[in-house]
C-alpha cells in the first residue's frame, strides 16, 4: 500500500524524523483509519528509499504511543485514535500554520495590529463564501 | 522481526589476498537479518572479500566467522549450503553446461533446494532453461544464476555486482524480487554494487571499502543525515574563508561566486557547526545531502589524511 509521505532531501531533521511526524499525523488526521493494514517494514523502506532500521523505529515509536499495533504474522495496523488527542493534533497543526503566516507577515514589517486586522478580514471572507458553497 | 544477536559475518583482523593485491587487516560485524550494500572503487577488495567469506581466498590472518562458522583450513564447510552466492563474473568451467544442468548441480549440492522455487523465479527472469551458458550473453547469464543462488531460500545471499548486464525491466522484477525474499527480516543481503539506486533503495547498511582497507560500516540513514553540502554566504566583507576549514567536521570546500562557498561536512552531535560560522562571519544559505559516492570522496579523503604522517 502506498502512505503520503514525502521525504525533503534538504530539511536539516533526520530521515527517522522526517517519517515518524509524517505518518504520526496520517494517523490522528484520521486519513489513516482505524484497521487499515500498513505496509511491511521492508515494503515501507523500499518505497521511502530508506533503511528498514529506520522503518522499524518508527513502527516502534508509534506502537508505544498506542498509534498502531503488530500483530504477529498478520502484520501492522492502524490502532483506534483517542478522540482527545485527534483534536489536540488538528489544533495543534492549524496552530502551526497560523505561526508560519505570522513569522511570514512579521518577515515583512507588519505590525501586530495590522496581522489581526488582515486576520479578520480574510476569517470573514472565507466565512462569506463557505456559506455560499454547498458542500461548506 | 526478531533479528538475532549473532552477527551474519564477523571479521576480526582478517587479511587475505595473494601477491598484488593484500585484503584487509578488516574488522566488522555485518548484522543478521538486514541488507548491506559494500561500496568501493573497482580494486578496492569487494571481490576479493567476498571470495574469502566462501573459503575460496585463505585468511592469512585475523579470524573469520561465517554464520557463525569458522572459515579455516579443512574446517566444517556446511555453512555454505546456506549461502547464495553470484560471482561478478561467471565461472568459466560451467560454460558448457545449460542452465537446467546447472540448476539440477545446484540442486544436489543445496540441501534447501526448492524446484518450484527455482521455476518461478527462472520464468520471472525469462531464463530459457535449455540454454548453453557460453552461448548467453551476459545479462541473461546473469539472470539464470540470480534464480540458480535464489532457489534455496539461502539465510545468507551474497551477490557481486548483480545487476550488471540486466535490462530495466528484469532490472524491476529482480528488485521485486530481493523484497520479497527480505520480507520477514530473517535474511541477510550483502550485495556489491556501483549502482546508487540499488543502495537507495535495499541497503540498510553501508560498508565501505577502500584500497584493501574497511572505511567503515555505518547504518545508511544515519550516514546521509550526517554528510551534508551547505552554501555559505559571507554576511561580512572579508570574511577570512580560510576559517571555513576549521568547521566542526570539514571535510572540503569550494569557491561558489563572489562571497559564497560550498562546503562538505560531517554534522555530529553538539558540533557547534551553526555558531561557528556566524563568528567567523558566514551564514548557510543551503544545506543539502550529499550523495553516496561524495561520501566515499570524503571518507578518503579522511583516510589519507590519517595514514600520511605515519
Amino acid at each position: 500500500m502506498w502512505l503520503p509521505i514525502k521525504i525533503d532531501e534538504q530539511r536539516p531533521e533526520p530521515l527517522y524524523h522526517q517519517i515518524e511526524v509524517q505518518l504520526r499525523g496520517l494517523i490522528l488526521g484520521g486519513q489513516l483509519r482505524e484497521g487499515t493494514a500498513l505496509p511491511s517494514i521492508r515494503e515501507l523502506a523500499v518505497s521511502l528509499k530508506c533503511s528498514a532500521i529506520t522503518i522499524r523505529r518508527v513502527y516502534q515509536d508509534l506502537e508505544a504511543e498506542g498509534l498502531i499495533r503488530t500483530r504477529q504474522g498478520a502484520g501492522t495496523f492502524v490502532a483506534g485514535v483517542d478522540l482527545t488527542d485527534r483534536e489536540q493534533h488538528r489544533l495543534r497543526r492549524a496552530s502551526e500554520e497560523l505561526e508560519r503566516a505570522v513569522d511570514a507577515g512579521l518577515q515583512l514589517q507588519c505590525t501586530i495590529e495590522e496581522l489581526e486586522g488582515l486576520f479578520r478580514d480574510i476569517v470573514r471572507t472565507k466565512s462569506e463564501n463557505k456559506g455560499d458553497s454547498p458542500d461548506g | 522481526m526478531d533479528r538475532q544477536e549473532q552477527p551474519a559475518i564477523r571479521l576480526d583482523g582478517v587479511k587475505a589476498g595473494r601477491e598484488g593485491f593484500r585484503l584487509g587487516p578488516l574488522h566488522a560485524e555485518i548484522p543478521r537479518g538486514w541488507v548491506t550494500a559494500v561500496v568501493g572503487a573497482n580494486g578496492s577488495g569487494k571481490s576479493t572479500l567476498f571470495r574469502t567469506l566462501l573459503g575460496l581466498e585463505p585468511v592469512t590472518d585475523g579470524r573469520l566467522e561465517v554464520l557463525g562458522t569458522p572459515v579455516v583450513p579443512h574446517g566444517d564447510e556446511s555453512y555454505k549450503a546456506r549461502i547464495g552466492f553470484v560471482a561478478e563474473s561467471p565461472n568459466a568451467h560451467e560454460n558448457p553446461m545449460t542452465v537446467a544442468e546447472k540448476a539440477e548441480f545446484a540442486s544436489y549440492w543445496y540441501p534447501g533446494w526448492d524446484w518450484q522455487r527455482y521455476r518461478r523465479l527462472a520464468a520471472r527472469f525469462g531464463v530459457d532453461e535449455g540454454a548453453k551458458l557460453k552461448k548467453l550473453s551476459k545479462g541473461t547469464r546473469r539472470k539464470a544464476e540470480l534464480a540458480i543462488a535464489m532457489a534455496h531460500d539461502p539465510d545468507l545471499l551474497i551477490l557481486d555486482e548483480p545487476s550488471s548486464g540486466l535490462d530495466p525491466f528484469i532490472w524491476k522484477i529482480w528488485m521485486e524480487e530481493l523484497q520479497s525474499y527480505l520480507e520477514n527480516g530473517d535474511k541477510t543481503l550483502l550485495l556489491a554494487t556501483h549502482v546508487t539506486e540499488e543502495v537507495k533503495r535495499l541497503a540498510d547498511n553501508v560498508l565501505f571499502l577502500h584500497q584493501g582497507r574497511c572505511l567503515g560500516l555505518y547504518e545508511k540513514d544515519l550516514l546521509f543525515d550526517a554528510w551534508r553540502s551547505l552554501l555559505v554566504r559571507e554576511t561580512s566583507p572579508g570574511a577570512d574563508a580560510g576559517k571555513l576549514r576549521g568547521v566542526p567536521g570539514f571535510c572540503q570546500m569550494e569557491s561558489a561566486g563572489p562571497g559564497l562557498y560550498r562546503i562538505e561536512v560531517e554534522f555530529a552531535a553538539g558540533g557547534g557547526l551553526e555558531a561557528y560560522l556566524q563568528a567567523c562571519g558566514f551564514q548557510v544559505l543551503e544545506s543539502r545531502r550529499l550523495e553516496l559516492e561524495d561520501i566515499l570522496g570524503c571518507l578518503i579523503q579522511k583516510e589519507e589524511a590519517n595514514v600520511e604522517p605515519a
